[in-house]
């Protein structure tokens, strides 16, 4: 299974579109919300953990377009006519998803510290790297579970939609407090907001909160149901 | 285990229906090993999913399907079976190298990579991306994945479909070799000229059905009748095809063709017209043999000889 990782993940990084799309914009896209106007510094650090949450989910569901693709050239197929088992070749990809989404967490991490300016703690630095990549795992399985659901153009759509819809709705391109009040209502309830939450919080030097963890494992846990529901569903369909 | 003595591929009366549509319809076929077989047959008569069914890609709704004694993914588990697949497309951003090795380390015993290479005749483009190769190229380096683990059992659905005249004698040296290994390779056809040339044994599939099973020459013979051909020399061809034993004629110029059940009959009957001159009389062909078991009904027979494109 580590030589399927090592092929994925070979794959993953040799695609362009990954390498533009799921990590040099995050860091654009935060260097530059963060440098236009005046700012008092907090917002660098807010941003940061919100769009390396961004990279992040969208490196995630990158995964997903990655299943899909492999199944509309056979790939998937002529796998299962190796002695590999199925759920290697799903815990395989699983893991290549958990590994992708690191460049984008590292990458905008680094541009807050070194262009930035924005300073903490090792072990901050470090929990939020962590934290942000485990809660990084129900995003990859809902890109797994649009990628073994639909076709591969349907699900380059799908996953922008997820993105874009979850990264907006969620504040990690605008911080929430601008929103109108009812809309924050919504927002607290997206995994996107709570994935953020889980970085902010160690970034004030605190725990992250219940209510993060809780909505997050809801997630996990539904989008998670999601992916394997439209894995039998495609070893039905062939 | 009495695996030594099961036959590579066992298949006892399975069916497998897609809606309304039998695509498999009581299939009983029996592959020794070491065997080469061909799976003749029309566009839609059920070969792929015969390779389906064998593979384990599907389950049989009636009827078994036995690998080496074993059901079809016990078989694939163990590292017996490698396939090359019918609508598989280049694995995109990855080299032929990093492909072909990573297949092979998913097997037991596989063969070095540098050897699949060699077999499949793209050693020299090892460095080279998948998805950057020709149409042919793909085709072989599809053909290294599913020699690449060294399998006992080598599945091909219609592994020279997008091969040009050059590259299809290639690959069927390649496979040659494959076959002299001692390997059992089945692999799926509509070319009547390759079945009849690479494989030992020939099973024509026809609406989900074997219809036939043998070599070319068994199957030309079980066909019977033969071609009976004459120069007219001016004669009429008027009453010709109402001969003993004729099943068709054909002019061609100053030729007459007869199709006929019974040549020998056929050719007293021009002796007794005195029509005998240029006198040449044929076997059924490997064609006719193909139609005679696949045509959707045995009579009428067309008056023109079937064009063989349509094979």
């Amino acid at each position: 299974m580590l030589d399927y990782l090592r092929l994925e993940v070979r794959r993953t990084l040799r695609d362009a579109g990954f390498v533009v799309g799921g990590i040099a914009m995050p860091v654009l896209m935060y260097l530059l919300f963060t440098n236009l106007g005046a700012d008092d510094g907090t917002w660098k650090t807010g941003a940061m953990v919100g769009m390396a949450g961004y990279g992040a989910v969208g490196s995630a569901l990158n995964t997903g377009g990655g299943v899909a693709e492999d199944r509309a050239i056979g790939w998937l197929r002529q796998l299962r006519v190796t002695p590999m088992t199925s759920r290697q070749v799903v815990a395989g990809r699983a893991l290549t998803g958990s590994v992708t989404v690191l460049p984008a967490i590292v990458a905008v991490l680094a541009a807050g510290g070194l262009v930035n300016g924005v300073r903490l703690a090792a072990w901050q630095w470090a929990a939020i790297a962590v934290l942000l990549w485990l809660g990084s795992v129900p995003f990859t399985l809902l890109g797994l579970g649009n990628g073994y659901r639909l076709t591969g153009q349907t699900t380059g759509v799908a996953n922008m939609a997820c993105n874009l819809g979850l990264a907006v709705l969620g504040g990690l391109w605008f911080p929430v407090a601008l929103f109108p009040a009812w809309l924050r209502s919504v927002s607290v309830y997206t995994p996107t907001y709570r994935f953020a939450q889980l970085g902010t919080s160690v970034a004030d030097g605190r725990a992250p909160v219940p209510g993060a963890v809780a909505v997050l494992a809801f997630w996990l846990l539904a989008f998670g149901s999601y992916a394997v529901l439209s894995y039998r569903r495609s070893g039905r369909t062939g | 285990m009495t695996q030594t003595q099961c036959a590579a591929v066992a298949f006892a009366g399975a069916v497998k229906a897609f809606g309304a549509v039998r695509a498999v319809d009581g299939v009983d076929l029996n592959v020794a090993r070491g065997e080469t077989v061909a799976l003749l047959g029309r566009n839609g008569a059920g070969k792929s999913t015969t390779i389906s069914l064998l593979l384990g890609l599907t389950e049989p709704d009636e009827g078994s399907v036995r690998l080496f004694g074993a059901p079809p993914e016990r078989a694939v588990r163990a590292g017996r079976v490698g396939a090359m697949l019918q609508e598989a497309r280049a694995v995109p951003r990855v080299t032929v190298r990093e492909l072909v090795g990573f297949v092979a380390g998913r097997y037991p015993e596989p063969l070095p990579v540098a050897r699949a290479l060699a077999l499949a005749g793209i050693a020299e483009l090892a460095d080279r991306r998948v998805d950057r190769l020709s149409g042919g190229q793909t085709q072989r380096v599809r053909f290294a994945v599913a020699l690449a683990g060294n399998p006992a059992l080598l599945v091909l659905d219609e592994p020279t479909a997008a091969l040009d005249v050059a590259a299809r004698h290639a690959f069927w040296a390649s496979m040659r070799g494959l076959a002299r290994r001692g390997h059992t390779v089945l692999f799926s056809t509509h070319h009547l000229e390759e079945a009849d040339r690479y494989a030992d044994r020939i099973l024509v599939i026809d609406r989900g059905r074997i219809v036939a099973d043998g070599t070319g020459e068994q199957l030309r013979r079980s066909a019977g009748g033969g071609l009976v051909a004459v120069d007219l020399a001016g004669r009429a061809t008027d009453g010709l095809e109402r001969l003993a034993g004729v099943r068709s004629l054909e002019v061609r110029g100053d030729r007459a063709r007869l199709r006929t059940d019974d040549p020998d009959a056929t050719v007293l009957a021009l002796a007794a017209l005195g029509a005998i001159r240029g006198l040449e009389v044929a076997p059924a062909s490997l064609d006719d043999a193909f139609l005679a078991l696949t045509a959707p009904e045995p009579e009428p027979a067309p008056l023109t000889a079937p064009a063989t494109e349509a094979v």
